[in-house]
């Protein structure tokens, strides 16, 4: 068992160095920040953007960059956080609370500094305990009929939908919506034409990058535009001197890092907004056990190492339920089934097994990928600030030209890039009505795994529908589910989840 | 969609509480039922196993059910006012990506991008035209030269009657 570890992390290694799948990481890592660090466009809408310049490449490598791409674009958004006040995405809110007030004391280097240190130390941990608990989840998921598979991935929404921020009942209605679309073009089983209304291009169904990209990137681009929502960019003018900590920095900042990394470790593995909840949840708890908790919210050094390694773990324990099982567990690892998917890989068991030099590939890769970001990206952060001051008026219509480019070079087709625009409409509407386009995703993503596991399931149980409370796994797995649902739903518990993070916002 | 914002406030104190999740969820339930029409033609059930249509109508009627139920809470409930649609920024951005759509293939890649650029410049009212030109002839001779020869993608540069 514990030589299996090394013996399959030697392999992932020997796939990771090859001078191409490197070259592919850092590519992934660099492309990841720059666009990351950009004003307003968070990891999600960064994986979405740059999911089509990874098709081309064979599987191994898109798979190695567009994690790079997503190890970037985190690391990115937290430079953001930092020196802006601008957090790219929500995981990095509270980094902005106390990194920024650390910039404005003129203490941003050591703060950008503890961020990667703490992001990379998590993420060799989390990297371990994927390599660790990788075989015998896989093993547990072997063992996994179709009624099990349908309870399972019921049960991964049902976590999404309760760890997520908002109404319980606007986000289970997003992950209807979502599974609906997943299911225009071909029907799997007779190959009948669903609801594609005789248009060619939807025949094959919708695009996942296509949707992907609309619903976060045009979206997003288009939001930013809003009268009101000009963000005040009072970026720190100081310059940077000195990125090294102090030794009492470190001091402070490594039991921090310690506990960061424990508690994001656990939140990542756990479906729904993993990463997210993680630096919530480590702030809090970080102000609740200091000596000093005024400290926190004036440039405490624990509030910027604590949340980011907790980021940084749970964003990559999070590979843990795609590689096992074959669900994915937030937006970003729904990008990551869909770029499998282009590339014939249907994530699950199966994979472990059949191509493990892919699956650990790139496990050996992340582990690579943080070690760039904190060689390559500190010494790089003047770059990064200079990218800082270009404003939005020019830096947008790259972005549109870009998207478009990305868009139409998937499949060459025009009609992909009106879709796109049709998608960038309905997510801007979404958002003004408070729906969170992140579970649509997640549907669109296992509507078709869903649909296909509960026919099997119907199939075999001769269309007896208590087959999912018959079978003991799968009657956990429901029963999970249920109870979560129902506490979701208790007035108690929602008041105080609501709380979370209104604390952590303001 | 196009609820006109000060009507909008008035509703709030008005017979419809929450007028941000009201119209979301009655925008939900006209996506179901279009759904349920779009499927109505395939066939359903048979014995026990699924036709093509028995999955997308059981999800369009749960997100009908859905729908509903968001409509009524907003109904109920007290909850934001409708928010304000930007018209400017999402009209030019979108017609920038339509263009681009419509002009790709005719056009190839250098007009294209430029013409798209500027289009989407437009949803700012920020811009300030001189710079954004010289910006945005920089983006195209990047764009000419890192999509099809850096990446390696089939883009054709120069319009068709050229080629």
């Amino acid at each position: 068992m514990d030589f299996d570890i090394f013996s399959h992390l030697g392999l992932g290694f020997s796939v990771a160095f090859s001078p191409v799948n490197l070259g592919l990481c850092l590519i992934g890592a660099l492309v990841g920040t720059l666009v990351g660090v950009l004003p307003g466009i968070g990891t999600i809408a960064t994986v979405a953007m740059l999911l089509p310049i990874t098709f081309g490449l064979p599987p191994v490598g898109a798979l190695i960059m567009l994690a790079g791409i997503y190890y970037g674009a985190q690391y990115g958004g937290s430079t953001t956080s930092i020196l802006v006040n601008i957090p790219g995405e929500a995981g990095s809110v509270v980094t902005a609370l106390d990194g920024f007030q650390m910039a404005k004391q003129g203490r941003a280097g050591p703060a950008l500094a503890i961020a990667a240190i703490g992001s990379f130390f998590a993420g060799c941990v989390a990297t371990v305990l994927i390599a660790i608990l990788g075989a015998p989840l896989t093993k547990l998921a072997l063992a996994f009929g179709p009624a099990e598979y349908f309870s399972l991935m019921v049960l991964g929404l049902i976590f999404a939908v309760v760890l997520a921020k908002g109404s319980v009942l606007k986000a289970i209605a997003m992950i209807a919506f979502g599974v609906l679309l997943s299911m225009v073009g071909s029907d799997i089983e007779t190959g009948a034409s669903r609801m594609s209304f005789n248009i060619p291009e939807l025949a094959d169904g919708l695009g996942f990058a296509t949707v992907a990209m609309g619903l976060f990137g045009f979206a997003e681009i288009i939001r930013n535009l809003d009268p009101g929502a000009a963000m005040d960019r009072d970026l720190v003018q100081q310059k940077i001197s000195g990125l090294m900590p102090t030794k009492k920095d470190i001091k402070d900042s490594t039991p921090a890092i310690l506990r960061g990394t424990v508690l994001g470790s656990i939140l990542g593995i756990l479906p729904g907004g993993g990463a997210v909840i993680a630096s919530f949840a480590a702030y809090t708890f970080e102000k609740k056990i200091s000596k000093h908790p005024e400290r926190f919210g004036r440039g405490a050094i624990e509030g910027v190492a604590a949340p980011e390694s907790a980021n940084n773990a749970a964003a990559q324990t999070s590979f843990i339920p795609l590689l096992t099982l074959g669900i994915p567990p937030n937006a970003v690892m729904a990008l990551m089934v869909g770029a499998m998917t282009i590339h014939g890989i249907v994530p699950g068991p199966q994979v472990m097994q059949k191509q493990p030099e892919l699956v650990w590939g790139m496990i050996a890769s992340m582990w690579i990928g943080n070690l760039m970001l904190l060689v390559i990206n500190l010494p790089m952060v003047g770059i990064w600030v200079r990218l800082l001051r270009v404003p939005y008026r020019l830096l947008f219509p790259c972005i549109v030209v870009f998207c478009s480019i990305g868009i139409y070079s998937v499949n060459n087709a025009p009609m992909d890039v009106v879709l796109t625009a049709a998608f960038g409409l309905v997510g801007y509407w979404l958002v003004k009505h408070d729906f969170e386009p992140a579970p649509m995703l997640l549907g669109m993503v296992l509507g078709p795994l869903m649909e296909e596991n509960l026919r099997r399931a119907l199939l075999i149980s001769r269309g007896d529908w208590s087959v999912f409370l018959t079978r003991p796994l799968s009657a956990t797995l429901m029963a999970i589910a249920a109870f979560l649902l129902l506490l979701a739903v208790l007035p108690s518990l929602r008041k105080k989840r609501d709380e979370v993070f209104v604390e952590s916002e303001s | 969609m196009s609820e006109a914002p000060g009507s909008a406030t008035e509703n709030a104190r008005g017979l419809i509480k929450g007028p941000q999740d009201f119209y979301g969820g009655l925008a939900l339930v006209a996506i179901a039922l279009f759904a349920l029409w779009a499927s109505s033609d395939l066939a359903g059930t048979r014995g026990f196993s699924f036709g093509p249509g028995t999955a997308p109508r059981m999800f369009a009627v749960l997100l009908l059910g859905l729908g509903a139920a968001v409509a009524l809470s907003g109904f109920l409930q007290d909850g934001p006012p409708l928010q304000r649609f930007g018209i400017r920024g999402p009209f030019f951005v979108t017609l920038a990506i339509l263009a681009f759509s419509v002009a790709i293939r005719p056009l190839g890649l250098i007009i294209t991008s430029f013409v798209c650029f500027l289009i989407a410049a437009a949803g700012s009212d920020e811009t300030k035209w001189k710079e954004t030109v010289i910006v945005g002839i920089c983006l195209t001779v990047g764009c000419a030269l890192l999509f099809p020869y850096a990446l390696g993608l089939p883009l054709d540069l120069f319009p068709r009657i050229l080629r």
